[in-house]
């Protein structure tokens, strides 16, 4: 029988797509040790990275979405490069990937509301999740119910792009100035601004109830 | 207690909800996420199929856009669609040699005729 090697790779992976984060059965059909520094480091980011991206998008799927894009970018464009250069790319390239969806659902609300035969009107609604009103109580209500978690969550996402993206660099990824001033293509003055901004912002909402 | 270790306690206490919220992702979630990192281990180092619809999705969409405007462009337009008519009855003219004459020649019946009429009825009533 005719078997072909990459055949074989791909149902390796077919079988396994519930495997562990550190991706076990995957490592067992290649010893290549490229493959398994990279799949330990995506192991280590994909989570945080679905936070960031769920915070920034407010859709859980769109958020699967941008990291799933990001960490092939990574793995076909960047591979080659020194590992320790990985972590500051993955999340420049999930930044980016995040602000192509936001602005492709902009683009996509200014074409449904200006297209006259658009059929189904709950479909083609513009950028609902941006025009609906946030059903969720405000962060500080969800504080006072004792969900403080969800509540710095919420008010995390409602931050400027660019405050949101440093808080979480520096505090959910533990990015120093430098690593986050890289990963978001700026001087790490700005980067000081922002996250000053971010924290002044969050305190201000929650401050009496995470202390 | 001052700003700066104020800052400092809340910015701990974000780190260890941040953390939480983290480990307590679903386990569908976690199963999607291990999925997208085997694939994008089994594409490492390779370059986007063109078959790939995501990339030529944006290619076809610029493709459509070059389309409609070329067509519009071609289009003629109704003031030029009035010049090439014109344009048309005078080659006609030009190539129907007795119109032509006709268009040229005064005439002459006619204008005796109201002259003649003129005269006998000079006010027009």
């Amino acid at each position: 029988m005719l078997t072909c090697p990459a055949l074989a790779a791909s149902a390796t992976l077919l079988t396994d797509l519930t495997a562990s984060p550190q991706g076990g059965a995957f490592l067992s059909a290649t010893a290549d040790p490229a493959v398994q520094t990279l799949n330990g480091f995506l192991a280590e980011v994909e989570r945080k990275a679905f936070r960031m991206a769920q915070m920034a998008l407010r859709h859980d799927e769109d958020a699967l979405d941008a990291v799933q894009d990001a960490m092939l970018q990574l793995a076909r464009r960047y591979s080659s490069r020194p590992s320790a250069e990985w972590r500051p790319l993955f999340y420049r390239i999930l930044e980016n990937r995040i602000r192509d969806l936001q602005r492709r659902r902009t683009v996509r609300g200014r074409i449904m509301a200006w297209v006259p035969w658009r059929g189904d009107a709950e479909e083609t609604e513009a950028d609902p999740v941006e025009r609906a009103p946030d059903p969720a109580p405000g962060p500080a209500a969800q504080a006072e119910g004792g969900q403080i978690g969800t509540a710095l969550q919420h008010a995390i996402s409602l931050l400027p792009a660019r405050q949101r993206e440093a808080f979480l660099l520096r505090n959910l990824e533990g990015l120093d100035v430098a690593e986050t001033a890289r990963a978001m293509g700026c001087s790490e003055g700005s980067v000081k601004t922002h996250y000053s901004r971010a924290v002044h912002s969050l305190r201000e909402q929650l401050s009496e109830f995470m202390t | 207690m001052s700003n700066e270790e104020d800052t400092s306690a809340f910015e701990l206490r974000a780190r260890e909800l941040l953390r939480d919220s983290v480990d307590n992702l679903d386990a569908a979630t976690r199963s999607r996420l291990t999925q997208s990192r085997h694939a994008a281990l089994a594409a490492r180092g390779t370059r986007p199929s063109w078959l790939d619809l995501r990339v030529l999705a944006p290619g076809g969409a610029v493709a459509a856009a070059a389309l409609v405007a070329v067509l519009l462009w071609g289009l003629p337009s109704h003031h030029a669609l009035k010049e090439s008519g014109s344009a048309l009855d005078d080659l006609e003219l030009l190539a129907d040699s007795d119109g032509y004459e006709l268009s040229q020649e005064p005439d002459l019946e006619f204008i005796e005729w109201a002259a003649a009429m003129s005269e006998m009825d000079p006010v027009g009533t």
